[in-house]
């Protein structure tokens, strides 16, 4: 601890009331964390639809509102509007006070990276139930879309290092290598995964660069590492700085997270082929594949335990900050799905897990439980110093909002860690004859009430969601929360 | 102000873009096109009317609060 | 030891940062997918794999367009009870002419890597426009509309010069006989001889009278899924097996 007290890396508390500050762009985080709030609800509610599609098929309104048409919707709203919004926003906040510089560039290419993001977004959505998705999961806008995400990722790009270069602080905070790799790594897989032939420069259809098990290969290395870099590396970059501003205290070590940083970026790129285990790619990459996804357990709890160890000394926040107990307990879910992804990765485990509804609740354990939880806690952390208000409108509803949720990724992952355990073994069963014990519908069948339940678990985190936004919009109209007389200290130190 | 010259290369660039729209509507082969190179083009025409009238609205707030240039319009904590 | 370059020169640089954090990340995608294309055995090509016949290249684009790929896979594992389900696990030659791959990640619904042939051209139309008529139990959504639309083969020439230069081997003759080839398919009356020469196996679909349909290229599609390969072919074992490969 001392260690870090030192560290030069602590930037948010070697200044703690810095004299001069400088002219902040907070326009541009605002604006990015009103379209994340918005674009969760649009997510969680199209998932909860999809959800039911899967429960009662009848909700399938041909064409455009089929599964297999709103899936992507779904995904994409989540990844890269909800989750991509929060990571946007809070970076080029984050970037600005560890810099102690205004953003880079200025408003307009601030707002460009906003409205041009947005725009592909929707874009993108209204590509997919037009029924013009290429088909890569999580990659799936045409080429075209996909073209100018570059160009506003780029732009992205550049404010980013343009700010960091232009900084007064003469070490960048460990939140920034986070982002930065986030930011680079995210570009590198995106292009490299969208490498298409179009039909015609005229025509939004085209054909991958690539095809079958090479085609597979890089999907799942950019599948898994959008996974990586897009939900974990932007994340830890959020948790690095919001936990210990809510939490007033520094991270636990500085080198826990110089080596977890390094090991984590260079392990997690190799682990995609554990989405192909048993196929018809070469099995020596499958095997590259697993063992490093065994390996990436250990970064990946250096973070968490880099995280959690922060609050040594502020565990009793936890009972006051309830913005706290979400970004605390996010870092638990961190910590419980990476433990379960190389559990997963393993051949034996992937021969049962792989194609059934576990991997569906893995995922949702790391979206709603790391991403979601993370991005809550410092939003409600964000929203009363960004709108310069005395507090959240009420701290009951931030704990209803956490219980509700907690419930709900609870309900969500245990029905389907049920439901896809009990695929994997009814499709592998044999009877005393040596027949297969079960036909594919059978397992359908068996698998109904369990997406119910999943249903439910994802109403529920809807409902916390909206009491949220109805929190967050109270807090920045209501009387209540205006600021009489002179902030309190804790608002002001959010330098 | 500092930010004139940021304005003018995103301005262009997002001409650019919505030059690029138009002609993607121009040519093309299926509704997706259409639609994109459209809303490109009509995103573009917004967001560059939007630096303008931001660039006036600073102006107008010189010419009527001299001191308010200083933080071009971002608050700053007391 | 002491590395050439050092934690705190790196954080005091954001370029040195920037490009420190390229290299490391690019490292593993380097080693795992540069020799996918340079050792032999990755892709064993076995007799029968041919590249889609028009109607069929059409018919997975719809495949593609309607997202069937997020409920079925198309890869059988080698593992026993999905070769006893499936059949033989799937090869990397079978999708070798698959731009994009459709190896898909979830069963919500059965693999389709050797659907083709199992059911009836008549059960095909008949489950793809109303599924619970036939499985009742069945979650899959509703195709009908696809039999009201319309093929658009306006980019069928277009679509498959695209293939060739990603390196699908069309030859100029498949490009001059496509239209017909995919009108051919599409009507059960017509002179097969030539689809067959060109694209054996290709099976014949409904159509409507010379009305060729989404749903009809569609089921091309599916009816060809896994029946190119016959692996009670002793060549094919012995290509197999000669190289190691899958």
């Amino acid at each position: 601890m001392s260690e870090a007290v030192l560290n030069p890396l602590a930037a948010p508390y070697t200044t703690a009331a810095p004299a001069r500050h400088p002219a902040y762009n907070e326009d541009i985080v605002r604006k990015f964390l009103i379209a994340s709030m918005f674009w969760g609800v649009v997510a969680f509610l199209v998932g909860c639809y999809i959800a039911a599609e899967l429960a009662w098929p009848q909700l399938n309104i041909a064409p455009w509102f089929n599964f297999g048409r709103l899936r992507p919707v779904h995904t994409s709203a989540a990844i890269f509007a909800f989750g991509g919004c929060a990571l946007l926003g809070t970076s080029f906040y984050v970037v600005q006070r560890t810099c102690r510089a205004p953003l880079w560039g200025g408003k307009a290419l601030a707002d460009f990276v906003f409205w041009g993001y947005q725009f592909v977004i929707v874009m993108a959505a209204l590509s997919y139930v037009l029924g013009f998705s290429k088909s890569r999961e999580y990659a799936e806008p045409p080429w075209h879309i996909a073209v100018l995400l570059v160009v506003v990722w780029v732009a992205y790009l550049v404010a980013y290092v343009g700010t960091l270069l232009k900084r007064e602080e003469p070490h960048i905070y460990v939140a920034n290598w986070f982002y930065l790799a986030f930011i680079v790594t995210v570009a590198m897989l995106w292009i490299t995964n969208n490498l298409t032939l179009p039909v015609s420069i005229y025509s939004s259809r085209s054909y991958s660069l690539l095809s079958g098990a090479q085609d597979a290969m890089v999907q799942w290395w950019y599948g898994h590492n959008a996974v990586g870099f897009y939900l974990t590396a932007g994340f830890l970059g959020m948790m690095y700085y919001f936990i210990p501003k809510a939490a007033d205290r520094p991270v636990y070590s500085y080198r826990l997270s110089v080596v977890h940083f390094w090991a984590l970026i260079f392990i997690y790129i190799w682990a995609g082929p554990h989405h192909l285990e048993y196929t018809s790619l070469p099995d020596w990459t499958q095997t590259l594949g697993m063992v490093f996804s065994i390996m990436l357990w250990m970064p990946s709890w250096g973070g968490m335990i880099n995280g959690l160890m922060t609050l040594s000394g502020a565990w009793e926040k936890l009972r006051t900050d309830p913005g706290l107990r979400f970004s605390v307990t996010a870092v638990g879910f961190y910590g419980m799905s990476t433990f379960e992804g190389p559990l997963m990765s393993i051949r034996s485990v992937n021969a049962l897990a792989h194609y059934t509804d576990w991997v569906i609740g893995h995922v949702h354990s790391g979206t709603l439980g790391w991403v979601a939880f993370i991005v809550f806690g410092s939003f409600y952390y964000l929203v009363p110093v960004l709108w310069k208000r005395n507090g959240l409108y009420s701290k009951r509803l931030v704990a209803w909002h956490y219980w509700i949720s907690t419930l709900g990724i609870v309900l969500y992952i245990t029905s389907m860690w049920v439901a896809g355990i009990m695929e994997g073994l009814m499709w592998r069963a044999y009877d005393a004859m040596g027949f297969l014990q079960y036909s594919f519908i059978q397992t359908v069948v068996a698998v109904h009430p369990l997406y119910v339940v999943r249903l439910t678990g994802g109403l529920f985190f809807l409902l916390g969601m909206l009491i949220m936004c109805f929190n967050l919009i109270m807090t920045v109209t209501s009387r209540s929360t205006a600021r009489a007389i002179a902030p309190a200290a804790a608002l002001a130190a959010g330098a | 102000m500092g930010s004139t010259l940021s304005d003018v290369i995103i301005g262009v660039l997002v001409a650019c873009l919505g030059l690029i729209g138009l002609f993607a509507a121009a040519g093309a082969l299926d509704i997706e096109m259409s639609i994109f190179g459209w809303s490109m083009a009509g995103f573009a025409l917004v967001f560059i009317l939007g630096l303008i009238k931001r660039h006036y609205d600073e102006i107008d707030a010189a010419r009527h609060a001299p001191q308010a240039v200083t933080i071009e319009g971002v608050a700053i904590h007391e | 030891m002491r590395l050439p370059i050092s934690q705190s020169f790196i954080e005091r640089n954001a370029i040195v940062l920037l490009i420190a954090t390229l290299i490391t990340v690019a490292i593993g995608g380097l080693v795992e997918v540069v020799p996918l294309f340079t050792i032999q055995t990755t892709v064993v090509k076995v007799p029968g794999i041919r590249p889609y016949s028009p109607l069929e290249l059409l018919g997975r684009q719809i495949y593609v367009r309607e997202g069937c790929y997020l409920c079925h896979s198309q890869q059988i594992r080698n593992l026993r009870d999905e070769v006893t389900r499936y059949g033989h696990p799937s090869i990397a030659a079978e999708s070798m002419y698959d731009h994009p791959f459709q190896w898909g990640s979830k069963r919500i619904g059965p693999d389709l890597a050797r659907v083709g042939g199992k059911y009836s051209n008549d059960w095909m139309y008949q489950h793809l426009k109303a599924p619970r008529s036939l499985v009742p139990e069945s979650i899959m959504p509703d195709f009908a509309f696809l039999a009201r639309n319309r093929l658009n083969t306006k980019e069928l020439i277009a679509a498959m010069q695209t293939n060739i230069d990603l390196g699908v081997p069309y030859t100029k003759g498949d490009l001059k006989n496509a239209q017909a080839d995919l009108a051919a398919q599409a009507d059960p009356n017509a002179d097969h001889s030539g689809l067959l020469l060109r694209y054996p196996k290709a099976m014949v679909v409904q159509g409507q009278g010379g009305r060729v349909t989404e749903l009809d290229a569609l089921v091309a599609y599916l009816q060809i899924l896994g029946r190119m390969v016959d692996f009670t072919d002793p060549a094919v074992e012995h290509a197999l097996a000669a190289q190691g490969g899958k």
